[in-house]
């Protein structure tokens, strides 16, 4: 069924936004006059359209393209915590299209130029950085997926090549490419492209421009029950109260089967903790990402000077977001494997996230047997990366209910029908 | 005046409690010019005490910075000495020779070009860097290069060598974090009732608050420090911090600036957790706080108590508690004009400090303005929870008192001292000798439950923000300005405001800002400080560095028992997993042709051996392999390939009986360790009713493969035992024997290469002896030793798919092209419904063998098969030119409609050219029949 005829597009309406640019922060800074909210809050009405269940980067987008692409405004985005709460407040902002398979290439590379556009679409500045991405491979079969991941890239127009580590050396001054090394470094795929984004400001942005067109962001808003009635979503209960709707989209990532359950639709999905760290500032040295999937860890650096870290994710499923010791010092000891000159820098902070693995290291998307009830799950551990493709195919699958061809092959039924997009060998480390 | 009064202008006289040594002078540098200070000075205070006021400039406005907590987590000293960057100025003792600068300065700390940020300060307020440069994408580099220049960091080198780290494992009864007063009373009284106490303490010294404080302090901390050292079941670390409490009192504590390390990091396990980390003063919010001369009242007491440091001339001290009495007490005391003391519980306050490079004046609430060098402020207190957090509480706000207290906490976390409640010196003492005697009967786990008396609340005023802005973060230049406008721009919950800002995200963890950020932000919001809630303490407490945490890398490198032998001939090495392996030793072509034509041996000692023993093993080979394992004799091997459940190829490798209930798994080398926990998880999870016992034997046995049409010749010179004729001991058997005069050494002939050839595993210890006597008894013969990349050569020429490269993730058993050992009659085994189900579709990628129509191109590896423009049908996995042959081969991956022997598939090299390659018959390009490795 499709959204927008019911109601009145425009009941929302659209309010004009104060713009951002240096010469409004000149004048306002001038004037010291205030600016004004970047997103309101409302009560909750009764009813809408669309409700969106998860206030991290693809729920907000889902609202943002439903709204700006489609007209379709009366929309809400429910998050129990405040917006960007979960992973997408947790993640490393690792974007990047070099992807093993060509639908999963596409679709990245398809995100990866919207991201580039985004600062500008949603006049707030989401800082990304396309400093480049290498991907080390310590042994020779590492860098044979290294080898297929280029040609795939190249065969779909994504600039990816393997480089030798004299090239990695000369990107990364910092890096022992010497062959004593415990792990020598035999090469890398090198992306340029890749880079990484300021992640909270994508979730602002978004919140921000969906608001500007009348979507409701309700924070502290945490969905209990869904209602379905002849196999047909009809309203939501929250502890702020009941919303009826014809759409629920299931946006809640590490929390996505909890969800799920509540309309009794299956998903091959479970929720394992994802941690991360970072350092106290140093002297910028480092401008590409670093990602070793042998070592289990990733480095790249912010322009503030931190250097943020990651690996995979803990070998255990839990809800739990909390750090632990292993992590760190199993982390710290690879980063000093390929980065010898950084033991006196100080680890500052540890934290955790949680990721909706899916068998495939590949996203589920789609309509579901329930009617009205759609799926943006299975984010994993390399879900950021994919906000605005997927909040675009969302909202043109929810607007018109016609499945777009870029993420046809990440529907529910790939598992029932044997049709993997298999994505291990791209994403297990370096998200 | 003498040539030190010169040099430390600031030095005062002896003081009673000071703790350095006026015998031991040290110099060192300072910004490059040459200065002086004591043994037992920090670096700021010998600073100070020469008359430095500003230590760094501030990260985003570049305002000038002086002391402010004079503590391990003062802001306003992070420094870089010698290759060590953001040293804690204030903590880090001096010593002699230390080259020391400041960090956030250019051109040099007195003119920063860079403060004219502070001009154009109310135009790059909160979030600022948001709202502009939006467009175009191009000019992104622009605004980075904007940004780092913020970055206020100290210097990293890429030549700066690795240091010397290590770990340390404590399994203590009792720790009790912070060495005050509660502290220490809590580890004698611990130490008393019996249990093992670690006492680990951040500052240099034991005694807490005691050290700056009066005669009466003094000789109470003396009396402590006394208990302590005559307590024989007290372990006392200095300058030492427990920075993480995780699951189970797992416990993370550093010791910094040992003897022979830096750092170090001690993991232990304790029964029971005391955290007595007392409380952190906080510092007040006030237009001019962060000027230099402006600090806390604790601040000003260690300087003058402990480091004999005159921290100013003319005073003005603002206090809100006997504290910051205390400090205006000694001020007057060393001779400090104290102009004026601002009694917050009289309502008195101060408005604003004014000056740059230091104060030189403060306005009060009453309009009066003064001039003065020095300014303090005794604001309150704040709990650093962090601890409790990590074991799960969560602190509740308490308004009378003005500061957070622990709420619910496990039973084996106990709070004493300032952070558990208020009192004199006398009621925290009593709740501390309770709390360390239950600590120690909790860890025993007997006696009868110690009462520990309740500690009331305490009063104290609420006041965090005075009517002025002032910053709040002090690493992150963030005023209650930015916090305000961010609340109005709805950034107004706490974490939101944290992220929108970067409040409390500085190398200062929130220690001084976090409580200050939320009175702040609950003022914006109209909500009270305990609706508003603190942000997640997160670990660590303080910063570990990552030496500390890797410690020495204990990941060892495995050689076979020949790797000497390897190594005197020449062989290239080739890091495969954990494992060092000779790759080749001279022409692999060559040293294929010897294996095909007279004989070689190879070393293949990684390959992964599980012993397996007991009457349920063939059942378990039975779930584990697709194929069938009931029937198989003693002596005799067999190939086999196990799935994941999901179907997909996990490893493959041959399993032979050795005796009645007893059998030896091989597995692949690097599939050795995956493979045993996968045994294992069966075992223990699935089937724990089954007898097996599994032994993993991978180093047990030195392994190595003789191959090659006069291997059968050389072996009948060395082996005794084993009858070698071909009709006794045939293809896929096993036999037990003498090998060199070593025993216990088994073969079994099975064929990788494709050859005539014998798998000896012998003892491990002899290893090196069973390689030697080979090559030297087959000298005649022609034996030379091949390398892995022969060995690859040869397994390709003969179509053996090599898991992991001719499989990818999702390759189900079917798509490996094995179909003829899959059993899909068997009850069950891992994977069969998925490969039940992959029998009957025909939509999946299969491995096929293929060849270049031009046979002097080899493929490079991962080259991709395909039609049309760029529609992928399949890629080359394996590739070499084969010297057996003369010509170029493959495996491959093909799509379903190009399985078909004959059917050509276009391969685009990397370089960008296509190729054409034709489907073979079968992966096998060299002798399919097998008649040699049969013969
Ligand atoms: C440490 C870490 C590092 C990562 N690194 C990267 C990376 O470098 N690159 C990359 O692309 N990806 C990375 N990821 C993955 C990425 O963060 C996620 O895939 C992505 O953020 C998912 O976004 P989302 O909007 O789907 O979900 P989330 O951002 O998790 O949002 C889900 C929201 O749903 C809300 N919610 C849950 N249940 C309910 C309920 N019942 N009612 C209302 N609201 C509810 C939650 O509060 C939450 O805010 C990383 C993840 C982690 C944890």
């Amino acid at each position: 069924m499709g959204v927008g005829g019911a109601h009145d597009g425009s009941r929302n309406g659209h309010r004009p936004t104060a713009r951002y640019s240096a010469f409004a922060l000149f004048t306002r800074g001038l004037r010291k006059s205030p600016w004004p909210r970047a997103w309101r809050a409302h009560d909750l009405r009764p009813s809408y359209d669309v409700v969106i269940v998860g206030g991290g980067v693809h729920g907000l987008a889902t609202a943002y393209y439903l709204a700006a692409n489609h007209g379709i405004t009366d929309v809400a985005v429910l998050d129990k915590g405040y917006i960007g709460s979960g992973g997408s407040g947790r993640n490393t902002a690792i974007v990047r299209s070099n992807y093993l398979t060509p639908e999963g290439v596409r679709f990245y590379d398809r995100s990866v130029k919207l991201y580039e556009r985004l600062s500008a679409d949603l006049n707030f500045n989401v800082m990304f950085s396309q400093r480049g991405h290498l991907t080390l491979a310590h042994n020779d079969s590492s860098l044979r997926t290294m080898r297929w991941r280029a040609e795939v890239n190249k065969l779909e127009g994504v600039d990816s090549e393997v480089i030798s580590p004299e090239d990695i050396k000369r990107l990364v001054p910092y890096m022992d490419t010497s062959a004593s090394a415990r792990y020598p470094i035999l090469g890398a795929l090198h992306h340029p492209p890749g880079g990484t984004i300021r992640h909270d400001a994508v979730v602002w942005g978004y919140a921000r421009g969906a608001d500007a067109h009348g979507v409701h962001i309700h924070q502290g808003t945490e969905v209990t029950g869904i209602q379905v009635a002849r196999d047909r979503v009809t309203a939501v209960r929250t502890t702020r109260g009941d919303i009826a709707t014809p759409v629920v989209v299931n946006c809640t990532a590490g929390w996505s089967t909890l969800i799920s359950d509540m309309v009794g639709v299956r998903t091959p999905v479970a929720t394992f903790p994802l941690q991360a760290a970072v350092t106290e500032p140093v002297k910028p040295f480092l401008d590409t990402v670093v990602v070793s999937g042998s070592l289990h860890v990733y480095v790249s650096q912010t322009d503030r000077g931190e250097l943020v870290f990651g690996a995979s994710v803990d070998p255990f499923t839990s809800y739990s977001m909390r750090g632990s010791l292993e992590f760190i010092e199993e982390l710290a000891g690879h980063v000093l494997a390929l980065m010898p000159s950084l033991s006196k820098v100080r680890l500052l902070r540890q934290w955790a996230g949680l990721c909706d693995m899916t068998p495939d290291y590949s996203p589920i998307m789609g309509p579901t047997p329930v009617e009205g009830f759609y799926l943006d799950v299975g984010w994993g551990t390399y879900g950021f990366k994919a906000g605005p493709v997927s909040g675009e195919s969302m909202a043109e699958l929810i607007a018109t209910t016609k499945t777009p061809e870029i993420i046809a092959t990440f529907d529910l039924a790939r598992f029932a029908d044997g049709r993997l997009v298999g994505e291990k060998g791209a994403a297990s480390v370096g998200h | 005046m003498s040539l030190t009064a010169v040099a430390a202008p600031m030095r005062l006289d002896a003081q009673p409690g000071e703790v350095i040594e006026r015998g031991r002078p040290l110099s060192f540098r300072w910004n490059g010019a040459p200065r002086v200070g004591f043994a037992g000075d920090t670096i700021a205070s010998a600073l100070a005490a020469s008359g430095v006021r500003v230590f760094s400039r501030s990260f985003k406005y570049h305002r000038p910075r002086g002391l402010l907590s004079a503590s391990y987590h003062d802001p306003g000293c992070m420094l870089q000495v010698d290759d060590e960057p953001n040293v804690r100025g204030a903590h880090r003792r001096l010593r002699d020779g230390m080259d020391v600068a400041s960090q956030n300065t250019w051109p040099s700390l007195r003119f920063d070009v860079r403060a004219a940020n502070q001009l154009v300060g109310r135009f790059i307020g909160a979030g600022f860097y948001y709202k502009t440069f939006m467009k175009p994408q191009v000019l992104l580099p622009a605004y980075q290069s904007v940004l780092k220049r913020f970055s206020a960091g100290g210097r990293t080198s890429p030549d700066d060598p690795r240091d010397y780290y290590d770990k340390r494992y404590a399994h203590p009864d009792v720790v009790v974090a912070g060495a005050g007063p509660a502290g220490i009373t809590a580890a004698l009284a611990a130490a008393e009732s019996g249990a093992q106490v670690l006492l680990v303490e951040e500052e240099h010294d034991l005694g807490g608050h005691l050290r700056w404080g009066g005669t009466e302090d003094l000789a109470r901390l003396h009396q402590l420090r006394d208990l302590i050292a005559a307590q024989p079941a007290i372990e006392v670390m200095t300058n030492s911090v427990v920075v993480g409490r995780y699951d189970g009192n797992w416990l993370a504590i550093v010791q910094r600036e040992l003897p022979h390390a830096c750092e170090r990091l001690v993991k232990a396990r304790a029964k029971v957790l005391v955290v007595a980390a007392g409380l952190i003063e906080r510092p007040y919010v006030f237009q001019g706080n962060d000027v230099p001369g402006v600090m806390l009242s604790t601040a000003v007491r260690r300087l003058i108590n402990l480091h004999a440091v005159r921290p100013g001339h003319r005073a003005v001290v603002l206090s809100a508690n006997p504290e910051g009495d205390a400090a205006a007490e000694d001020l007057a005391r060393i001779g400090v004009e104290v102009r004026r003391v601002l009694d917050v519980r009289r309502g008195e306050d101060l408005v604003a400090a004014r000056g740059g490079g230091g104060v030189r004046s403060v306005q009060c609430h009453d309009g009066a303005r003064i001039d003065c060098d020095l300014v303090v402020t005794a604001a309150g207190w704040t709990a650093p929870t962090s601890l409790l957090n990590m074991a799960g509480d969560k602190p509740v706000y308490v308004a009378e008192a003005a500061r957070f207290l622990p709420s619910r906490l496990p039973d084996d976390v106990l709070p004493t001292g300032g952070i558990a409640g208020t009192g004199d010196t006398d009621a925290l003492i009593a709740h501390a000798r309770a709390t360390g005697a239950e600590a120690a009967r909790r860890a025993a786990g007997r006696g009868e439950a110690v009462r520990i008396p309740a500690l009331p609340a305490g009063r104290h005023p609420e006041h965090f923000i005075g009517r002025t802005h002032g910053m709040v973060d002090f690493s992150e230049d963030v005023s209650s300005k930015d916090l305000l406008s961010a609340a109005r721009e709805g950034y107004d919950s706490v974490e939101l405001v944290k992220r929108y800002t970067t409040v409390t995200m500085g190398p200062v963890q929130g220690k001084l800002e976090t409580v200050n950020a939320v009175a702040v932000l609950s003022r914006a919001t109209g909500r009270t400080i305990g609706e508003t809630g603190t942000t997640v303490w997160r670990p660590p407490y303080a910063p570990v560095t990552l030496g500390a945490l890797a410690g020495r890398i204990l990941e060892p490198v495995r050689y076979s028992p020949m790797q000497r032998w390897h190594e005197a001939h020449g062989a290239t090495p080739l890091v495969a997993g954990a494992w060092i392996r000779p790759d080749r030793y001279g022409d692999p072509a060559q040293e294929v042709r010897n294996v095909r034509e007279r004989v070689g041996i190879i070393d293949v000692t990684p390959l992964g051996k599980l012993d397996l023993r007991g009457p349920d093993v063939p059942r378990l080979l039975n779930l584990l392999y697709v194929n069938k394992w009931s029937k198989l004799d003693v002596g005799r091997v067999r190939y086999g390939v196990m799935c994941a459940e999901d179907g997909v190829v996990l490893d493959d490798g041959v399993t032979g009986r050795l005796g009645e209930d007893r059998y030896l798994m091989s597995t692949t080398s690097s599939g050795a360790a995956t493979v045993w926990e996968w045994v294992e998880g069966w075992l223990q999870t699935e089937r724990p009713d089954w007898q097996v016992h599994v032994i993993p034997m991978t180093t047990g046995y030195a392994s190595m493969n003789v191959a090659g049409p006069r291997s059968r010749e050389l072996l009948q010179r060395v082996t005794e035992g084993v009858d070698l004729d071909p009709e006794a001991f045939p293809y896929m058997h096993v036999r037990e024997g003498r090998v060199a005069g070593v025993d216990d050494c088994f073969m079994w002939r099975i064929g990788f290469t494709g050859e005539l050839s014998y798998e000896i595993h012998a003892p491990a210890m002899y290893g090196l002896h069973v390689w030697e006597t080979l090559l030297d008894v087959g000298d005649d013969l022609g034996i030379k030793p091949f390398g892995v990349e022969a060995q690859r050569i040869m397994r390709l020429e003969k179509g053996h798919a090599i898991v992991g490269q001719d499989t990818d993730g999702l390759t189900q058993a079917f798509g490996a092209g094995i179909d003829w050992a899959i059993k899909l009659d068997k009850d069950d085994f891992a994977g069969k419904p998925e490969l039940v189900w992959q029998r009957d579709r025909d939509d999946y990628f299969v491995l096929v063998g293929l060849q270049p129509e031009d046979g002097s191109v080899v493929p490079p590896e991962a080259s991709q098969i395909v039609e049309g423009r760029n529609v992928i049908v399949g890629r080359v996995t394996s590739s070499r030119m084969s010297p057996t042959l003369g010509r170029s081969i493959c495996l491959g991956f093909v799509a379903p409609h190009l399985r078909a022997a004959g059917t050509r598939v276009t391969v685009q090299l990397p370089d960008g050219r296509r190729i054409t390659a034709r489907v073979t018959e079968q992966h096998a390009h060299v002798d399919p029949e097998g008649v040699r490795m049969r013969g």
